[in-house]
């Protein structure tokens, strides 16, 4: 009888674990693939991929964090290729995810608010003249929060140095400084750690990318 | 425990493991599709598991699982509504094809946009200008009747005020504040010189533009209606001062610490004297156009989440211009203007679950005091005076309900009410009238492609003592992803404009049908606009002129029966390119052709009247330079020479004839305008001010713009009226306190 309640404990043990097991793996392999997209199709996919994942595990935010997230960046795909028209539908997609992240992890969530400021500065890209005071404030508003929340958090300084390189110098931006503040950015990188082998740890190679431009400009 | 059983157990362990982890992988594929194209970017999932995929750019699908039995297939994108298909999964392939739904969502329905025009944030297809597109507009001389100029329907008439759209007279357009009517939109005037927009294009935050066939919540209006909507709470509290050699202007805007009510005024005084001094004016001002005015606003937002709007005005100018005589008795002729005006808007909105309620109101007071004489060897002599003041009230409430995301129902009633009196000379007329209505609308969403818009409005006039019924009509449709198609059919009524009624007459309303035609193509950046349009009009009012041994601007028309009728016909072109094809550069272009005839006051025959002018372009052109921080904006019209004519009332057999004394074509229209707005301070966010400086600059090619002719009492001499100034050049520096108000600055003086 103890041989049975044991193996039948066993059995049932490695049954959850090889669930947990499951959504680390596939969240671990979906994670993967942020660095390798490239086209807003490939990001729209991803994020197809996150909302089934979340749909499933209705308690843990970072599948929704991470959908939010790939939505986030086939709208920085498209603004890239100048096509502002869908920034909005995006970032309706993007904010529905956050606030279902927020729902789980809580309002202290220094990445989703970095995600957040994110959503709201693609919005403010549709007509910046128009939106500066509207979507440009609350994106403002949402970075203080999250620099407030955890002031050394790398991914935080990455953006805020994106936005001072690409505003245009006669709005207050700067090429140096930006450079700056990437230097700064990849200095976190080297010392923040992660809570789980599964938290966000994107933009190390933003960082780095922007970096080598200055390097190759010295040369 | 015997080994047998042990073995077994693991065995039994090893059997379930296997189960579990499920070696066999089935392979699920197929296709989504709407009305028979691939749908891509739809997330297929196999419910509650990881398993699943996305559909590819032509709708195809293809995943493998290793789950067993019934399981649920969902198919979602935010654009169909979501479908779930129950599979049995064996150990063979499936297959499924899926059509979906289509989700009808406010952003991707069409509406309606046949004649309309809309200058906003939102996004619709007839948003194809921001506001702050129309007030930086060159040319534009910071009013936005004067922006309004460079779109397509709207003709330009130099010397009287006026929107006129579609051969329709300036009084046949109307012009509303959130839903009231303003009753003097344009400062009071002396004959030949238009009169002003008195309201500042900072105070509103869109508008809708109709060239014809608007909604039943508007009327007596037989061309066109301008809605005006009044800005909601300010951002932030700022004071804002405006200097230029010809104005000097300060306000404040205070918004309380809950962001629940905002309080503001402003004050400012006109003397056009310094300009004289400058610059070489046509008109002899013998009294500077000089004016001063203010205005107040309140708003707040109740605890039940209403919101109540307070808007009140006051505007008074002076002016005094001498011409030489057209009469030989005389050398030369004067006409002084003393005018008042004062204006004030109260609404509320409040929504209730599925109810939207707007209530409004309006009242305006207008006095206009004009002095006219004649000089002949610096004597004055023959003076008389016309005297004519107005109190106008307005009120009107709409209940809307929603149907669904995008349908509605409303309905309301509408009271306008004016008493109005004039004295010249032995003339003392009092004149009163009520109009009361009550309208009714519905907007059918039926598809995200195809939406309808059905309305019918009915009035009573108190001095008509008559009653009319209207009904409107349009529909919209989207033929494919980036093309829209409207219609719309309406019928407008107004009443005879009381300066008509100076005489015993039986009259009735006046009458216009439009049938309107419209193709659209809006994609990123880029729009474009093809509309056609037939309006008939019917009972228009006849009229003769019974003093006329006056001067021609002292002559009274008086209104005789309604026989008068006409036709406008026309095709119009829109074309605008937002910093898609050339860089930073935001550019349109607006042709109108006009094909109009009536048959109305005193013509005698069926003319093209005045007002029409068969062909009209207008180019305009911005360009932003961030590096220097300057605006740069041109713009450019040309418009086919009106006719003008010379008409004469006599009296044969008893019977008042017109007949055309002189008739003959003004020289086509041009005029080249350029402005920069330079805003140094743009982008520095610890800056406390925020100046900007205007120089703008119209008709910078001294084009000599005829607008018409006047006439002497027997036709044998005749004088150009012509703009104030040829080319006229305005300065000035608008600077704001408290918040970057930069939009608004320029909004204010372009």
């Amino acid at each position: 009888m103890k041989k049975y309640l044991l193996s039948f404990a066993l059995a049932f043990v490695s049954l959850t674990a090889f669930a947990q097991a499951g959504y680390d793996k596939i969240m671990a392999e979906k994670i993967g693939r942020i660095e390798v997209c490239k086209t807003s199709e490939d990001f729209q996919a991803l994020a197809n991929d996150f909302q089934r994942i979340g749909s499933k595990e209705s308690t843990k935010w970072l599948p929704a964090y991470y959908a939010a997230f790939s939505y986030i960046q086939k709208g920085r795909t498209l603004m890239r290729d100048g096509k502002m028209q869908e920034l909005d539908a995006i970032a309706d997609q993007a904010e529905k995810q956050l606030s279902m992240a927020q729902n789980l992890a809580g309002a202290d969530n220094a990445e989703i608010h970095l995600l957040r400021k994110m959503s709201y500065s693609l919005r403010m890209m549709v007509n910046p003249a128009q939106r500066y005071m509207t979507d440009g404030a609350r994106a403002a508003e949402e970075l203080n929060t999250a620099e407030k929340l955890e002031p050394a958090n790398p991914r935080i300084a990455l953006i805020k140095a994106e936005d001072v390189y690409f505003t245009p110098e006669q709005y207050g931006g700067s090429k140096t400084k930006g450079l700056e503040m990437f230097k700064d950015a990849q200095a976190k990188f080297k010392t923040y750690k992660p809570k789980t082998g599964l938290d966000p740890n994107w933009g190390r190679g933003e960082a780095d990318y922007f970096l080598s431009l200055q390097a190759e400009k010295a040369k | 425990m015997k080994m047998k059983t042990q073995r077994q157990n693991i065995l039994l362990l090893i059997f379930l493991m296997a189960s579990i982890m499920g070696y066999s992988q089935v392979k699920i594929s197929g296709k989504v599709s709407f009305k028979n194209k691939g749908v891509s970017e739809v997330n297929v999932t196999l419910k509650d598991t990881y398993d699943g995929t996305t559909t590819d750019a032509q709708g195809n699908f293809s995943f493998e699982t290793s789950e067993k039995g019934d399981h649920i297939i969902t198919f979602t994108h935010p654009k169909y509504e979501n479908i779930e298909r129950t599979v049995s999964i064996e150990n063979q392939e499936i297959s499924l094809n899926v059509d979906l739904k289509e989700q009808i969502s406010e952003i991707d329905a069409v509406v309606v946009s046949a004649g309309s025009i809309e200058a906003s944030d939102k996004k619709r297809a007839t948003a194809l200008l921001s506001p702050i597109d129309i007030y930086t507009t060159a040319g534009a001389d910071g009013q936005i009747s004067s922006a309004l100029t460079y779109l397509p329907g709207v003709q330009k008439v130099g010397g009287t005020e006026g929107l006129f759209i579609r051969g329709g007279t300036g009084t046949e357009s109307k012009i509303f504040m959130d839903g009231s009517l303003i009753n003097n939109y344009f400062s009071n005037s002396v004959p030949g010189i238009a009169g002003r927009d008195q309201f500042n294009t900072s105070l509103f935050k869109g508008n809708i533009f109709s060239s014809g066939g608007y909604s039943a919540l508007y009327g007596q209006a037989l061309s066109g209606a301008l809605m005006l909507e009044s800005v909601d709470l300010p951002d932030e509290s700022t004071y804002s001062l405006g200097v230029s050699p010809i104005f000097l202007n300060a306000g404040f805007q205070k918004l309380s610490d809950n962001k629940n009510y905002s309080y503001g005024a402003t004050a400012g005084y006109s003397l056009l004297s310094l300009m004289q001094k400058v610059f070489n004016f046509n008109t002899d001002f013998v009294e500077a156009p000089q004016g001063f005015n203010g205005d107040l606003n309140f708003r707040f937002k109740t605890k039940s989440g209403g919101f109540f709007k307070y808007y009140g005005m006051f505007n008074s100018n002076k002016m005094g211009v001498r011409s030489e005589s057209l009469e030989p008795k005389y050398d030369f002729s004067l006409v002084k203007l003393n005018g008042k005006n004062t204006f004030h808007n109260l609404s509320f909105k409040q929504k209730f679950g599925k109810y939207l309620l707007n209530v409004g109101g309006s009242y305006s007071y207008n006095r206009s005091d004009l002095h006219f004489s004649t000089e002949t060897n610096d004597i004055e002599s023959n003076r008389s005076q016309l005297l004519t003041d107005g109190n106008y009230l307005n009120f009107k409430a709409v209940l809307e309900r929603k149907i669904n995301r995008i349908s509605a129902l409303r309905g309301g009633f509408e009271l306008n009410n004016t008493d109005e009196n004039l004295n010249f000379e032995a003339v003392q007329k009092h004149y009163k009238d009520l109009i009361s209505s009550a309208f009714l609308e519905t907007d059918l969403g039926f598809s995200n492609a195809l939406s309808a818009k059905i309305g019918v409005r009915a009035e009573h006039s108190s001095f008509l003592g008559k009653n009319n019924i209207a009904p409107r009509f349009a529909i919209a449709y989207r033929l494919a992803k980036d093309w829209t198609t409207s219609l719309a059919y309406g019928l407008f009524y107004q009443n005879p404009e009381s300066k008509y009624i100076n005489g015993p007459a039986n009259l009735g309303f006046q009458k216009s049908q439009h049938y309107i035609f419209q193709v659209q193509r809006a994609s990123e950046g880029r729009t474009l606009r093809f509309e056609a349009f037939y309006k008939k009009y019917d009972q228009l009012i006849k009229t003769f002129n019974i003093n006329q041994d006056k001067e021609q601007n002292q002559q009274t028309q008086s209104a005789l029966n309604n026989n008068g009728y006409g036709y406008a016909k026309g095709v119009e072109f829109f074309w605008r390119d937002n910093k898609k094809t050339f860089e930073n550069i935001d550019y349109w272009i607006s042709y109108s052709y006009l094909d109009s005839k009536r048959d109305f006051l005193n013509y005698p025959i069926s003319l093209q009247p005045s007002f029409a002018a068969e062909h009209t372009l207008s180019a305009v052109a911005k360009r932003f330079i961030p590096e220097w921080k300057l605006g740069v904006n041109l713009s450019y019209t040309y418009a086919k020479g009106r006719p003008y004519y010379d008409i004469v009332s006599t009296f044969e057999d008893g019977k008042a004839i017109n007949y055309p004394r002189k008739e003959g074509r003004l020289k086509d229209y041009n005029a080249l305008n350029f402005s920069i707005n330079y805003l140094p301070n743009i982008g520095k966010k610890d800056a406390k001010a925020f100046p900007v400086f205007v120089l703008s600059v119209s008709n910078i090619l001294g084009s000599k713009n005829v607008y018409g002719y006047n006439f002497s009492a027997d036709g044998s001499r005749s004088s150009a009226i012509v703009p104030p100034v040829n080319t006229f050049v305005f300065i000035g520096a608008f600077i704001s306190f408290g918040v970057d108000n930069t939009d608004d600055a320029i909004n204010n003086n372009l």
